[in-house]
């Protein structure tokens, strides 16, 4: 069986009909070595408070459904090991977004964000099917497919301090998605997208902080993705000037 | 006033870029020997004496080096100390904020020409 | 979470409420000032320091502009211990500042720019760290009299 510990658990709870702010909740778990937060949130659910609300899903750090913030740290919780962590274990929802219900967020302000980038391929004229496929060679694909990992856990969004601080920065995970398309040698929508990255969301936004890169689970370095996207920009910018436009307009 | 400071920020992060890279390449040196090897006696003052100075001052390198290396930390100055006032909740006076960093920095820029001109 | 302050109230927010009300977004408990947003926040401090090494550089180079006398009046206050004091506080801040932006420069260069290829991240380094080095190098022996 192993050793069985007990930890305390102060977990966040808001139920928009009867708190008027979130509050929190102590519970008190035997946790199994093994066990990852998620275990432990499950557990509360089904054998001490049924009315806890949280999300999961997958249980192997793929669909990016359970980040929450654990010790004040945006962590994916089926993937957070518990023993290392102390008696006392603080759970709560992913900061810098708006809470629907306990460790339940509001997601759709993150999806807007990701569908304003175009995150698909643009080409100026689509090609016929019997032209047959685009095709991309291995080095290609490796431009960017880092920046493609992302499961949209977050994670990022709950680390960034411009994002707690400015509601327009289109974000970690959006401009790495969008930059993502960017670097795809199908694509030809680069200038349309450096357009939305250097308006009301602004890349530039972005102070290097590193900490989205720090917290991603799945290693799609987002702060490279916006800084890189930076220069790229900084180049569209420099060579509008100079030269006239032309391309997939 | 926020639509003319999207309008330039990629010059103004491509300034902000230099004064990081050329800015603290530049006064590594300067610092070390103006800043505290002379003032604590290790480098003689002499080799800042006048004469010598202003010939190296005054040479077209360094006239050029001396201009960045006034101007371009004054780019990255500002541009760090924008997004520290936003990060401490100040998005709200970043309109009034952005403007005057800024226009120190441009002004300052626009000195430091000034200033290596007329050595 | 007990220490988390209020984030920006509009952050996140969808461009249409939701059906039910929901709890204002909190900031990320560690800002601005502990953990890695410490190290954030000085970073974007040192700011400050360069800002006013520019400013005093004008100074210096306008007096070395104005003649003989206002050179060497400029250079008596390389003694104040203010002067001394602020020096070595930027001399610590440009160390930060460089090996922190070096740190964070490799992963930012794009994959390819046109056909050229950034080298590999720790080529890259070395040469960035070679270039401070020797920048510094010469121009700190220029200023000391040992060359030129």
């Amino acid at each position: 069986m192993g050793d069985v510990r007990n930890k305390t658990f102060v977990v966040t709870r808001f139920d928009p009909d009867r708190d008027e702010a979130p509050r929190t909740q102590r519970y008190q778990v035997p946790v199994q070595p093994d066990w990852k937060v998620l275990d432990a949130l499950n557990y509360i659910k089904d054998e001490i408070d049924g009315t806890l609300s949280h999300r999961w899903s997958c249980r192997m750090a793929v669909c990016g459904s359970c980040g929450m913030s654990v010790n004040g740290e945006p962590r994916l919780t089926c993937k957070d090991a518990l023993d290392q962590y102390g008696d006392t274990v603080e759970i709560g929802p992913l900061a810098n977004f708006p809470v629907i219900r306990d460790l339940v967020i509001e997601m759709e302000g993150f999806l807007e964000k990701l569908k304003s980038v175009k995150p698909w391929i643009i080409r100026a004229k689509e090609k016929a099917v019997e032209e047959g496929p685009l095709n991309q060679s291995p080095e290609q694909l490796e431009e960017f497919r880092k920046f493609s990992m992302c499961i949209n856990c977050m994670l990022c969004y709950a680390a960034c301090p411009v994002v707690a601080n400015e509601p327009d920065f289109l974000g970690p995970a959006a401009i790495a998605l969008g930059h993502r398309y960017n670097l795809d040698s199908r694509d030809e929508g680069a200038a349309e997208r450096n357009e939305i990255f250097r308006g009301e969301g602004t890349v530039f936004s972005c102070s290097y902080a590193n900490e989205c890169t720090e917290v991603c689970p799945k290693h799609v370095e987002p702060a490279a993705a916006v800084n890189q996207a930076k220069l790229n920009v900084l180049i569209d910018w420099a060579k509008g000037l100079v030269l006239p436009r032309g391309g997939a307009q | 006033m926020k639509h003319l400071l999207l309008r330039i920020e990629p010059v103004v992060w491509f300034l902000f870029g230099q004064g990081i890279m050329i800015g603290t390449m530049l006064l590594t040196g300067w610092v070390l020997v103006l800043g505290l090897a002379i003032p604590l006696g290790l480098v003689s003052p002499d080799a800042l004496a006048y004469e010598r100075a202003y010939g190296l001052g005054s040479h077209p390198i360094g006239r050029l080096l001396l201009a960045a290396l006034i101007a371009l930390p004054l780019w990255k100055g500002a541009h760090h100390l924008r997004h520290l006032s936003i990060d401490f909740g100040g998005l709200s006076r970043d309109v009034v904020v952005a403007p005057i960093l800024y226009g120190i920095a441009t002004l300052g820029s626009l000195a430091a020409i000034v200033a290596v001109i007329r050595l | 979470m007990s220490t988390a302050r209020p984030a920006h109230p509009q952050v996140m927010q969808p461009s249409r409420p939701g059906p039910t009300r929901t709890a204002p977004p909190m900031r990320p408990a560690r800002m601005p000032l502990r953990g890695p947003y410490l190290t954030h926040s000085l970073f974007g401090a040192t700011g400050l320091i360069y800002l006013l090494l520019g400013l005093l550089a004008l100074e210096i180079v306008w007096a070395l502009g104005s003649g003989e006398e206002a050179w060497n009046r400029v250079r008596e206050n390389f003694q104040h211990p203010l002067y001394i004091g602020f020096h070595t506080l930027a001399f610590a801040s440009i160390l930060f500042v460089g090996v922190r932006f070096f740190r964070l420069f490799p992963p930012a260069q794009p994959p390819r720019i046109g056909p050229a290829k950034p080298p590999p991240p720790g080529v890259l380094m070395a040469m960035l760290y070679a270039a401070w080095i020797g920048v510094a190098g010469v121009l700190a022996l220029i200023l000391a009299g040992r060359i030129f």
